[in-house]
């Protein structure tokens, strides 16, 4: 098995100092593998978004550890951190944070611009990032000009335009109806199905913790249990203490989950 | 983010909000404007100046005048009469003047191979050939150097010739200068006592103004000068001073003996100046005149700068999300600071491109104008009002865009610095 693709040690994030401090997160351990597909769930004020702040590096623990490949990056310097984003994640924020001004191909090909990617190599990788998420028709409108759900799939095609190898969606269906949800959900997994992408989904939404393969579950800055499988159900004893503590080794549930969305976790 | 994005981008980002950007860049514009003009107007002067004396610069003549003591204006009140001053002074220290024995030590001065002195020539009149009585006064004899011709010549010192304006030509009714040369004119002197003596002089040229002044009053020859200066002490009762106002020295081999023959007449008390050196004056004062003018300009850009540090505080406050989502996707601080920085810069550089491109056609279009044949300022054949100084407009406009960066620094600081949580966590 290869090292995982992030793990946290000890991870404390406290906000404020004094008496006014508040813990949000309060020494969280555990490993995302390669190619997982993970849900952080828990309810509002848990420190769902804090914790996947800290885990793409936008942001810095208090105390406690980062690795990403083996490699702690909490002592890292802030330019490599940027780069290390740039290149290795991709994000799809709670709201759209699509530029109004900027054409639906601008605003996708924005992390390769910062990458210092030329023009025409940007629009090529643009033009088929949109391709694949049915948009290329839609390349040249400005970005107001869209629904919603289109909206939201500009911003998953922006998220994928560097072929990232770890995938942040905070609340990616939080303002989308049923329809569109399922829609976003289908090409999330369908990513991660079929390039291998690690997805990390913090999500109210049942459904799709549901369909991931593995969910934290949160609870006043700690993590209360974890769960495999497609199965919402409480886990059972069995469960939750061997996840904890071996995250690494798949779980039976796991695998049928495997069976069900394919090559995904076999990375 | 390569660098021709950054200033893609930091365009289209100018360009945003357009109303606010022309604002901006209005305010650079009028100090790049102001500065424009004044160093053009300097810069023409110069070269005016250049001009004029651009044709002497070779004369091997140091202009010596009497020194004047530093501590003639502190003393209190008038000095006592003393009535053998004029003849027993060295010098014509208090009298202005150099006198006889002056011109002999400024003679024997070692490497000056001659002088020529400068009396003081009192006319009452001059009278045509046809009969027609004008008043005049002598200009210097020995600033036939600095005067320019229309027609003929200067006139030989050594002969009874006179070089008039050129306005004269229609006491002739002519247009022609050229018709001039050669006329007779005859000169009316005065004695000490009033009684006048009539000396007969030929035209040798005719002068174009300058702005040096010279050419707006008729130039004697040295000896004609000489010749009225002699009839203006006749009858005197009493004791003669001679006096000179000015003297030129013909210097050999100025370029190497300058200093030498100087430091000799200051030591003498006299104050010695080339031809450079009183060009040199004058373009001290232009400089200074130019600076001062080009300092209210700057004050006017200081003003602006902070048009653009205002601008780009607005600019970053509304695009703090958006300067969150660049942060988050991977956009190092250093290049945020360089994209505003960038946005500054722009500003500068089409505030100012704008200002001196207009700064130079106002100034070249006004000085046409100014200076045609028939302007207001037309009389002054050299004289122009507008010059292009390459160095001088190539210093505005990286001034102004150096301006511009430090005035975009704060606000690029600003926009580097935003947390890229709290950013896209902005409402
Ligand atoms: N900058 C901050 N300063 C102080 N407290 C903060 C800050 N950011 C978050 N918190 C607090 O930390 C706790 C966790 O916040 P977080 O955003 O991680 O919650 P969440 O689980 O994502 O909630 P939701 O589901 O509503 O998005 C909250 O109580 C919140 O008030
Ligand atoms: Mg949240």
């Amino acid at each position: 098995m290869s090292t995982p693709v992030l793990e946290t040690e000890n991870l404390v994030k406290v906000y404020g100092r004094g008496p006014a401090a508040f813990h949000a997160l309060k020494g969280l351990t555990f490993e995302i593998n390669r190619g997982e597909s993970v849900a952080i769930v828990g309810k509002s004020g848990s420190g769902k978004s804090t914790l996947m702040h800290l885990l793409a590096l936008l942001d810095e623990p208090t105390s406690g550890v980062v690795a990403l490949d083996g490699k702690p990056v909490t002592k890292l310097k802030p330019k490599v951190v940027s780069g290390l984003r740039n290149a290795t994640f991709g994000f799809v924020f709670q709201q759209f944070f699509l530029n109004p001004n900027q054409t639906v191909l601008e605003n996708v090909t924005l992390p390769l611009k910062i990458a210092g990617v030329s023009k025409s190599e940007r629009n090529e990788r643009g033009m088929a990032a949109l391709e694949q998420l049915e948009m290329a028709d839609k390349a040249k409108n400005k970005a107001t000009d869209l629904s919603g759900g289109q909206k939201q799939r500009v911003c998953i095609a922006r998220a994928l335009i560097n072929n990232p190898e770890v995938l942040f969606a905070d609340e990616p269906t939080g303002n989308l109806d049923t329809a569109t949800s399922e829609t976003v959900e289908d090409i999330l997994f369908g990513l991660h199905r079929d390039h291998g992408i690690t997805l990390v989904v913090v999500t109210h939404d049942e459904d799709l913790a549901a369909k991931c393969q593995r969910r934290l579950i949160m609870q006043d800055g700690q993590i209360v249990e974890e769960q495999t499988g497609a199965s919402t159900a409480p886990p059972t004893a069995a469960q939750a203490p061997a996840a904890s503590g071996e995250p690494s080794q798949p779980k039976p549930a796991t695998r049928r989950r495997l069976m069900k969305f394919g090559k995904g976790g076999a990375r | 983010m390569r660098s021709l994005d950054v200033t893609k981008t930091a365009f289209s980002n100018t360009l945003r909000s357009k109303m606010r950007t022309f604002l901006t860049v209005i305010a650079i514009f009028i100090g790049a404007f102001a500065l424009t003009l004044t160093s053009g107007l300097g810069a023409g002067i110069n070269q005016t100046v250049d001009r004029i004396f651009g044709g002497f610069g070779e004369d091997d003549v140091i202009y010596v005048v009497p020194q004047i003591e530093a501590d003639a204006t502190d003393q209190d009140g008038p000095p006592e009469y003393d009535p053998d001053a004029a003849a027993n002074m060295d010098s014509g220290f208090g009298t202005g003047m150099l006198t006889a024995e002056d011109i002999e030590t400024i003679e024997n001065t070692e490497h000056i191979t001659s002088v020529s002195a400068e009396v003081a020539a009192q006319i009452e009149y001059v009278e045509t050939a046809e009969g027609g009585q004008y008043q005049a006064q002598f200009d210097f004899a020995l600033n036939d150097a600095l005067a320019e011709v229309a027609a003929g010549a200067t006139p030989d010192r050594g002969a009874m010739e006179i070089a008039v304006p050129e306005d004269w030509a229609s006491i002739y009714d002519t247009d022609d200068p050229e018709d001039l040369v050669g006329e007779s004119l005859t000169i009316a002197a005065p004695n000490a006592v009033g009684q006048l003596t009539e000396i007969e002089v030929e035209i040798s040229g005719v002068l174009h103004g300058t702005l040096a002044g010279v050419g707006f009053q008729p130039i004697p020859s040295v000896a004609l000068a000489e010749e009225v200066a002699e009839i203006n002490l006749e009858g005197y009762e009493g004791q003669v001073s001679e006096g000179y106002i000015m003297a030129a020295a013909e210097v050999e081999n100025l370029e190497e003996n300058e200093e030498a023959v100087k430091a000799a007449l200051t030591d003498e008390g006299f104050w010695p100046m080339t031809l450079e050196d009183q060009i040199g004056m004058f373009e001290t004062l232009i400089d200074a005149i130019t600076w001062i003018l080009s300092g209210f300009a700057l004050i006017a850009l200081l003003a602006a700068s902070f048009g653009i540090v205002n601008t780009l505080l607005m600019s970053v406050q509304e695009r703090t999300r958006e300067i969150g989502l660049m942060k988050a996707l991977g956009m190092s601080s250093g290049k945020v600071f360089g994209l505003f920085s960038m946005e500054a810069v722009l500003i500068g550089v089409m505030g100012s491109l704008l200002g001196i491109g207009l700064g130079l056609a106002t100034g070249f279009v006004a000085d046409a104008f100014l200076t045609a044949e028939d302007g207001p300022l037309g009389g002054f054949a050299e004289l122009s009002l507008f010059g292009l100084n390459p160095l001088a407009i190539g210093g505005i406009f990286l001034l102004i865009v150096l301006i511009a960066f430090l005035a975009g620094t704060l606000p690029a600081a600003r926009a580097a610095k935003k947390d890229p949580i709290e950013a896209l966590r902005y409402e």
